[in-house]
């Protein structure tokens, strides 16, 4: 029988669509496009091997990308470089957002940055700030979903969110410097 | 008067923009945004960033190679099974 499945139709439009997220997702994980590539078609296998326990009608994108974030902490994290996390709990972003505010009060100058500059600023981040901020901020998951797929408490979502926009706020607004996009105001000392 | 005031709305902004307050709080938040310059220009500024972030960094899709040969293995698998 050549006939899909129920099965396969309803994978077919609830799992597919969601690919481009997926693959942003990897990306910003993995940062190298093969390796994207084969997380994500190792995500999806697994994800269709286990079709039968995804509830029609969820959350299908979030409990795709808790597969994809389980199938790169365990197969793909060791393989890469990782550098040494700083102390995350203790890290604090320099203390920068305000004296931007000053400059920018309404962050304009966020909307000169290009694309490709936005991106390369979240992979620079610390990967376990850059996971919150991805999932939250550009694929736009609820906190519980991201503390339900990161097993991690709400609280450490929203405090690790917080760090993360701070982090990448400070190194837009070096970057907005360097190029001229804003001038700093003059020290008053 | 009622409501939240400078510091409570401080502590809930990042929450009110990602709209995961109760719908009370929601709305006291608005309230204050809307009588309270300052908080209301910050509040812009954390709204701009969140903008960019969200159309910035959601533009790179999944290459049509990659979508043919998920494609293709799933209907492998799907003949296997």
């Amino acid at each position: 029988m050549a006939e899909p499945s129920t099965a396969g139709r309803s994978f077919d439009e609830e799992a597919l669509p969601h690919l481009d997220a997926l693959y942003r997702v990897a990306l910003r994980l993995t940062g190298d496009t093969s390796q994207a590539e084969d997380l994500v078609q190792d995500t999806m296998l697994k994800a269709y091997r286990a079709w039968r326990q995804y509830q029609p009608g969820t959350n299908a994108k979030g409990w795709l990308l808790t597969i994809l974030r389980n199938t790169f902490i365990n197969d793909y994290r060791r393989r890469r470089h990782e550098p040494i996390a700083m102390d995350l709990e203790t890290a604090e972003p320099h203390a920068i957002d305000r004296s931007i505010e000053e400059v920018d009060p309404e962050g304009t100058f966020f909307s000169q940055i290009v694309d490709d500059k936005v991106v390369e600023a979240i992979d620079a981040l610390p990967t376990e700030f850059k996971e919150v901020l991805v999932l939250s901020d550009v694929e736009g998951m609820r906190y519980a979903e991201i503390a339900d797929s990161l097993q991690i408490p709400v609280g450490t979502v929203k405090s690790r969110l917080f760090r993360a926009r701070r982090l990448l706020q400070a190194e837009l607004y070096a970057h907005a410097l360097e190029m001229g996009y804003i001038q700093p105001r003059e020290s008053p000392t | 008067m009622s409501g939240v005031d400078c510091v409570q709305a401080l502590v809930h902004l990042d929450d009110y923009l990602k709209r995961e307050l109760t719908p009370e709080l929601m709305v006291e938040v608005r309230q204050h945004l809307e009588r309270c310059q300052d908080c209301f220009t910050h509040a812009r500024f954390e709204e701009n960033f969140l903008a960019m972030l969200e159309t910035r960094a959601s533009r790179e899709t999944c290459p049509g190679k990659l979508r043919a040969r998920i494609l293709a293995l799933l209907r492998r698998e799907a003949e296997n099974s």
